[in-house]
């Protein structure tokens, strides 16, 4: 669906060369949550801006649905979200939603009929006809979410799409976007937002100082721990010093336990001395390193290097 | 479809932001003091006395036959619709490329499956429909109130209009190469009226280079004449046609459209090879 080869983006400025994308590889297949991830300065924007056509590469080529972007006909069902979005403060929410859409070629009827159904889907049919000067930001933020979904895109760029919302506003978006992808839509994300990208992502790419240093999908990137999670029923006090006597290191937050094991041998005795102590245990379950835990360990690498 | 979507776009972002009001509050209070300022006496068809601002107009050889009145008073009328119909069109499409290129809201706009070209276009063509609507209500209603005032109907005055859109689309085009360069809305104002005095002076270029010392001067000054659009002939041109003593010349008028048109192209071009 989308395919990036040895993609080079340089910027010239006052004379000098910044190289924002250095020899992106990238694939992503249709129906796939892909995200992508960096720090600010990353070229995650960049990248996005060649994969719409709106920034020429230097090198290299970007294709999606096998086209080039730049081709006006390319975009033609392509939903964009764009960082920092302004739409013309003088258009009321709907306005703005019939304006793109007439640009996009629907036709009026559809236009209307769609324009309808998305504002009731991003919660703002009641501020419809209010001018988008007057939004907050995240009313702002789901009018831009509207407007990317209007034309039933095959493929959807979003960038930083819950930047500025409340938890709420983010709940919303993520079930927006995980309704949207239950209908085939190949969705990509640009976001430095991990935990929103783990939840939502099938497949990420770690992008660094314009290449990309990591990528494959979230299950495989936030492998397995010697951590587990530990309950016990009826809330029992846990035999913290018999634990460690076996070898196990013991914490506990938000009512549960958690413990860190050298081997799985270790694991094993830590729950016979718990049952050797009558105790129920309710839940052992391994934890996984989070999206956070593996982006920060393969930048640091990546800058050591 | 999308090229009227683009032209209402132009005339909402027009409206919202006070430029179409100010064009039209302008050309209102011109029209104004027009009507309720200059009043005629005609007695079987002769200018018998005038009075402008309450004052008495004198005229020295008696009573004026009121056609050569009021075609003279039209022709005054035109150059001076002329200079302010340009100055006001500029200043009310001056911000249309800046705007449009401005961050966050060119993304929204480029990623829609239609062309570059036909976005710049379809915004050039709002900007026309503004201001040829705001030029007929100035030159129009000047035209209307001095033929109703006088009874006599002069339609070369409606001609002039005319050529002052096209001085003006001249013009459109130089700012919108300058928007596009600079994403810049006081330079899209500023530079075409720097380019609006300074071809006044180059109409007299013969004596302008025959005083250069050197011939590499005295070429440029030729060059430039021959290159920006041609504002004094024009304004010459467009007087002289008013008052029935002329016929614009094609050269004049056609090297300032040129020089609109080849500014709209190279606008074109850029816009589409830039990245944003």
């Amino acid at each position: 669906m989308i395919s990036v080869r040895g993609l080079v983006k340089d910027f010239r400025h006052w004379g000098r060369r910044l190289r924002a994308l250095d020899g992106v590889d990238l694939e992503v297949r249709r129906g796939e949550v892909f995200g992508l991830l960096g720090a600010n300065g990353a070229g995650k924007t960049t990248l996005i801006k060649v994969l719409l056509g709106l920034a020429r590469p230097t090198e290299g080529e970007a294709r999606v649905r096998g086209r080039d972007p730049r081709a006006a006909s390319a975009r033609i069902r392509v939903g964009y979200l764009p960082e920092g979005h302004r739409f013309p403060g003088y258009l009321t929410g709907e306005g703005t939603l019939r304006l793109f859409g007439r640009l996009a070629g629907l036709p009026e009827r559809t236009l209307e009929r769609r324009a309808a159904e998305l504002l009731d889907l991003v919660g703002l049919a009641d501020r419809a006809r209010d001018r988008v000067g007057r939004y907050s930001k995240g009313m702002t933020q789901r009018l831009g979410l509207a407007c990317a979904l209007l034309d039933e895109p095959d493929v959807l760029f979003l960038d930083e799409p819950t930047d500025g919302v409340d938890p709420v506003g983010r709940r919303q978006i993520r079930d927006l976007l995980l309704a949207t992808r239950a209908t085939g839509t190949t969705i990509f994300i640009n976001s430095h937002l991990l935990s929103e990208v783990e939840r939502t992502c099938d497949r990420v790419a770690i992008l660094h100082h314009g290449r990309v240093i990591r990528q494959g999908t979230v299950e495989g990137l936030t492998r397995p721990t010697q951590r587990f999670r530990l309950r016990l029923a009826a809330d029992a006090p846990l035999p913290a010093e018999q634990l460690q006597a076996v070898g196990a290191a013991v914490s506990s937050s938000n009512g549960a336990f958690e413990v860190e094991v050298p081997d799985l041998e270790t694991l094993n005795r830590l729950v016979d001395t718990l049952r050797a102590e009558r105790l129920l245990i309710a839940e052992i379950s391994p934890l996984r390193a989070a999206l956070e835990d593996v982006f920060v360990e393969v930048v640091g690498e990546e800058e050591a290097r | 479809m999308k090229t009227w979507a683009l032209i209402v776009d132009t005339w909402r972002e027009a409206l919202a932001r006070y430029t179409l009001l100010g064009f039209a509050l302008v050309s209102a209070l011109f029209l104004l003091i027009l009507t309720f300022a200059l009043n005629l006496d005609i007695v079987d068809g002769s200018l018998a006395a005038g009075t402008l601002f309450g004052k008495a107009l004198e005229f020295h050889h008696g009573a004026q036959a009121i056609d050569t009145v009021v075609v003279t008073g039209q022709s005054i009328f035109a150059g001076m619709l002329y200079v302010l119909g340009v100055f006001l069109a500029v200043f009310a499409t001056g911000s249309q490329v800046p705007n449009l290129q401005t961050r966050g809201t060119v993304d929204l706009y480029l990623t829609r499956p239609i062309t570059r070209t036909h976005l710049l276009l379809g915004r050039f063509l709002g900007a026309i429909t503004l201001v040829t609507v705001n030029l007929l209500f100035l030159c129009g209603g000047v035209f209307v109130i001095i033929s109703l005032k006088t009874g006599v109907w002069n339609p070369r005055f409606l001609v002039a209009m005319g050529l002052i859109l096209v001085v003006f689309l001249s013009f459109l085009g130089f700012m919108y190469l300058v928007g596009v360069l600079s994403s810049s809305t006081p330079l899209s104002i500023m530079l075409p009226y720097a380019l609006y005095m300074f071809s006044f002076p180059l109409a007299a270029h013969d004596h302008i280079a025959a005083a250069m010392d050197s011939r590499f001067w005295a070429n440029v000054v030729h060059g430039l004449y021959w290159v920006l659009p041609k504002t004094a002939e024009v304004g010459r041109d467009l007087t002289g046609y008013v008052l029935g003593k002329a016929t614009p010349t094609l050269l004049p008028l056609a090297t300032t459209a040129a020089f609109g048109a080849l500014c709209l192209a190279a606008a074109v071009v850029i816009f589409n090879r830039k990245s944003f």
